[in-house]
């Protein structure tokens, strides 16, 4: 901005003081010499000069005065200039505004998520000295063993407090229908980390951690108002979790739902016990003066002391203190700094197009420019004046970019999946993003206007007239060709982006689960101790459901499964082969237990043996039935069906189950690998612990919804306190590619996007060349050209655009699409496939938009282009 | 005629100048002090000092253009010189303060 020069100068006093001071000061030497000249003594010749002169200072006042307010005054004109031109060609202003908006729409959108997810700071009071802390193997995600955080608690220095906290779910009943709530289990010391008070009522204390005196519980205001109707009176009343009493002690604040959307909050106590393995995140407010660094090196002295632990080695795991954003910001981090890189690319796009137009008004501008130069204007001037009416596009562009964002933030917020946007109540417009679009707006503006400037107003221009021009048009012309290559360079790189994610998304889509999605309506369960504490209660209940499931109208038939895939918890573990073979090291399988019908109603392949029988009960032998994989690993060549295998450590005779069935693996999780699984019949299981957490699966004979109604009936009949959580098996498994397919359809409208601005980009060049060469295309036709030559050598020109943007955008594409590697499935970030296809979709779109200006080429009437101008 | 919103004698000092630069081209500030005084016999005296500031308005406005140079005396003196937008402003000037001096003195005429 030329004006903004101006607005230093305000400042830059003592430059133009100086050359004042001087110039007033050779005014008065040459009086007093004139004045000794003419005979006066020294004294009256100094009087004289300073009388005539009056008042030196007002002069040098008031001429400083004049520089500053006209500076002002400059950038006003040049303000009103820029307007009335650009009133002047509104269909120039419209095309570049339009254009712009869609580069800073996109921008203001990404940007308000990108705000209000990554940079907001955490609602807590001073979030800065929140630390997550953690010692854990690669695997072993962030947190501390228990035994880890006592003895770190007792060491500790750098930090004020620390607490210990893991997310936990729970079932309230009588208090409206029952619902499955989301909980924390927090340390007493969980509150004044975070420095968060209850709204009412107290936190907990620290003697309501131990066990006997910890039936206390914290509500979240949106469960007091929505289920206890705001009762003013709640503290000291007991609500039922999981079939036990807590009594209420308190009511948090609005908004407060840490660690992940809790709803309630239980005491945690963090037992010593030797057998206690358990790990949990841990958080941690530094004191004022340690540092990040300082609590980091306290923690790793401290893990070179711990006691080895059974069950990991101590050598692979490693230290770590992360800003507490971290653990609330998540892996969406990246996503959104690929997305912001995306529509980064778009926005150069819409400036390599702005640029254009700018350059291609400049040569329409050239006599304009002329004469102003020709009054006197310096270059600086008229640079400045093109400057200012860059950047007042650029703030048009911005003003209507920011009402396409307006739109566009809740449109991208609805594309992402389900709880995939952490803090999404923090997302909106705010004066931050507002800021950000004005300061992109101002840099754009002279980003895209300063080499058009610079060309409109460059030293050949004075003398256009009498060089008709023919040099200055090549070098416009090269200009112009390098913001096309540009562009679909750029464009080439989002949309190979794009590509590979499409095709991964396709990929997963592909994949064979080893079961079917469709017409499979499933109801999970969590069975509260208080209410179930023995195997036969869970085991009853479960052949109840089961029974009056498979009555149901519509119903082919029903399962039940203790951990269903797609889902993700599940137990997994090792177990021991009879006759002492050894298990291969670190072999774990998936171990669920399921009803005989399980399998029927999946569609798991059943490869060898007989399946499961209501009569594979408590009172007959144990069985199980194993996976393809454990057969092909523990018995390659042989038959595996009546070998024996346990679960328990100490086997009792009845503890050896026998294998009787083979069937197909099953993936957990889509994206996953397939898991070796050994399933045992749920009527066999001796432990409530494994049974309390159950999934009924039904397969459908029509839509799976049509029996939801009739589900949640049977489920009310056989015990009204259960929460109903019902969903399609075909929504799980969307769930589980939801991300990928947000990724892959953000980036695909960012490069539809950017492929159509690249279009209209190539289109404008060749239109303008074509109007430019008007007079040559008519020569040509005159000399007996042919209408196909004159369209070939167009065409040539945009072919040869065309593929240097290819080359160039393909040699960028290869390095930056490694950023995607990481959400890649199945697909290399080099995918040839879809480079090439990429490439040819390019190379057609930018020949279908320069055979335009060709076919009108063609239509150039030689003797009328030879009058022209 | 057009009405007179500006400082009459701010008016009058500008034309003066623009008149002296338009006929002797470039000039320091006190040449041109010299040169009102000497083509108004001295009837026409300026307050020295207040001419500078003229000078300034008139370089931003575009009716003047400054530049160092050095002096008759080999000193650095600030010159000055018309605009092509000056001299269109001097044609007006000037044409007003014709149709002023006129007015005033069909006005002391016949009054």
């Amino acid at each position: 901005m030329g004006w903004m020069n101006r607005l230093s100068n305000l400042f830059r006093r003592d430059k133009v003081g100086e050359e004042l001071e001087e110039e007033l000061q050779f005014h008065l030497d040459a009086r007093l010499r004139d004045n000794l000249n003419a005979g006066m003594n020294e004294a009256a010749a100094r009087h004289d000069a300073t009388r005539r002169f009056g008042n030196a200072t007002l002069a040098k006042e008031r001429a400083h005065e004049v520089n500053i307010v006209m500076s002002i005054e400059t950038i006003g004109r040049d303000l009103r200039y820029a307007l009335r031109s650009l009133r002047k060609s509104p269909g120039f202003t419209v095309v570049a505004i339009l254009t712009l908006a869609l580069g800073f729409g996109a921008n203001i959108a990404v940007f308000t998520v990108v705000n209000g997810v990554l940079f907001r700071p955490l609602p807590f009071p001073d979030p800065g000295r929140l630390f997550l802390i953690s010692y854990q193997s690669k695997e072993g995600g962030l947190g501390l063993f228990d035994r880890d955080y006592l003895e770190y608690q007792r060491h500790v220095q750098a930090f004020e407090q620390i607490a210990t906290f893991n997310q936990d779910s729970a079932t309230l009943t009588g208090a409206g229908e029952a619902a499955r709530l989301p909980t924390a289990d927090v340390t007493s010391s969980f509150f004044s980390v975070l420095e968060v008070n209850p709204a009412m009522g107290r936190a907990f204390l620290p003697a309501e951690e131990k066990h006997g005196s910890n039936r206390v519980v914290l509500l979240s205001d949106k469960i007091w108002r929505n289920r206890f109707g705001a009762d003013a009176s709640i503290l000291g009343k007991a609500i039922t979790l999981d079939g036990i009493a807590y009594s209420v002690i308190g009511v948090m604040p609005a908004g407060f739902a840490f660690a992940h959307e809790a709803e309630l909050w239980l005491p945690l106590e963090v037992g010593g016990d030797p057998g206690n393995f358990t790990t949990r995140a841990v958080v941690g407010r530094l004191k004022p003066q340690a540092s990040q660094q300082q609590a980091l090196a306290e923690l790793e002295a401290l893990a070179k002391h711990l006691p080895p632990l059974p069950v990991a080695n101590r050598e692979d795991m490693f230290a770590e203190v992360l800003p507490m954003k971290d653990l609330v910001v998540g892996k969406i981090r990246q996503s959104l700094l690929i997305f912001m890189g995306a529509v980064g690319f778009v926005l150069l796009i819409a400036c390599a197009n702005v640029a254009n137009l700018l350059l291609m008004r400049g040569t329409s501008r050239q006599r304009e420019i002329a004469v102003r130069n020709a009054l006197g204007a310096s270059r600086g001037r008229v640079i400045r004046q093109l400057l200012t009416e860059s950047t007042l596009l650029s703030l048009g562009g911005v003003a209507a970019g920011v009402l396409l964002a307006l739109l566009g933030v809740p449109a991208l917020l609805a594309l992402a999946p389900a709880a995939g946007v952490p803090r999404i109540e923090e997302i909106h417009i705010d004066g931050w993003v507002l800021g950000f679009a004005l300061l992109l707006g101002a840099f754009t503006g002279i980003l895209f206007g300063l080499a058009p400037a610079l060309q409109a107003t460059g030293n050949r221009v004075r003398t256009f007239l009498a060089l008709s021009g023919p040099t200055l048009t090549a070098r416009r012309a090269t200009l112009r060709s390098t913001l096309v290559v540009s562009e679909i360079a750029l464009a080439l790189v989002l949309l190979t982006g794009a590509g590979l994610m499409l095709k991964s998304f396709m990929r997963m889509r592909a994949v064979d689960p080893g079961f079917r999605t469709e017409k499979i309506l499933t109801m999970t369960v969590d069975l509260p101790d208080a209410s179930y504490p023995t195997v036969t209660a869970i085991q009853a209940f479960d052949s109840s459901i089961l029974t009056k499931l498979s009555n149901l109208p519509g119903v082919v038939a029903a399962g039940a499964v203790n951990f269903m895939p797609l889902q993700p918890v599940l137990i997994s573990g090792d177990f021991t082969l009879d006759g002492g073979r050894k298990l291969p090291r670190d072999y774990n399988v998936a171990k669920p237990d399921v009803s005989p019908d399980y399998f029927r109603v999946m569609g798991i392949r059943f490869l060898k043996g007989r399946g499961f029988t209501d009569q594979d009960n408590s009172s007959a032998p144990g069985v199980v039935i194993i996976s393809q994989s454990v057969a092909r690993t523990l018995w390659a060549g042989q038959d595996p069906i009546g070998q024996r295998i346990t679960m328990e450590d100490e086997p009792k005779p009845k503890d050896w189950l026998t294998i009787i069935g083979i069937v197909d693996d099953v993936r957990q999780r889509l994206t996953g690998r397939p898991l070796p699984a050994i399933y045992q019949p749920y009527q066999q299981v001796t432990r409530p612990f494994f049974l309390s957490h159950m999934s009924f699966v039904v397969r459908t004979a029509e839509q799976p919804q049509s029996v939801a109604t009739g589900m949640r009936g049977v489920l009310h009949d056989v015990d009204k306190y259960q929460p109903v959580s019902i969903a399609a098996l075909t929504d799980l498994a969307g769930a589980s590619t939801a991300e990928t397919w947000f990724q892959a359809r953000l980036i695909s409208t960012f490069s539809i996007l950017a492929l159509f601005l690249a279009a209209i980009g190539i289109y404008g060049v060749l239109a303008y060349a074509v109007t430019e060469r008007t007079r040559e295309i008519g020569i040509r036709m005159a000399l007996g050209a042919k209408k196909s030559d004159i369209t070939r050598m167009l065409l040539k020109r945009t072919l040869a655009l065309v593929l240097a943007g290819v080359a160039l955008g393909s040699c960028g594409a290869m390095v930056l699409t490694r950023v995607l590697a990481k959400f890649l499935f199945e697909v290399k970030p080099n995918d040839p496939a879809t480079f090439l296809s990429v490439a040819a979709i390019l190379a057609a779109t930018g020949i279908i938009a320069g055979m335009l200006p060709a076919q009108r080429a063609t239509k150039v009437d030689p003797v009328a282009a030879l009058r022209w101008e | 005629m057009r009405t007179h919103t500006n400082d009459r004698l701010k008016g009058t000092l500008d034309l003066l100048v623009l008149k002296t630069l338009a006929s002797k081209g470039r000039m320091h500030g006190y040449a041109i002090t010299l040169r009102i005084e000497e083509i108004s016999e001295s009837v026409l005296r300026l307050e020295e000092g207040s001419l500078y500031p003229a000078l300034h308005r008139m370089t931003q406005a575009g009716w003047l253009r400054s530049e160092w140079g050095v002096s008759e005396s080999n000193r650095r003196a600030r010159y000055y010189s018309i605009t092509p937008t000056g001299r269109k402003q001097l044609e007006e000037e000037t044409q007003d303060w014709v149709q002023l001096t006129e007015a005033v003195g069909r006005v002391l005429r016949l009054a």
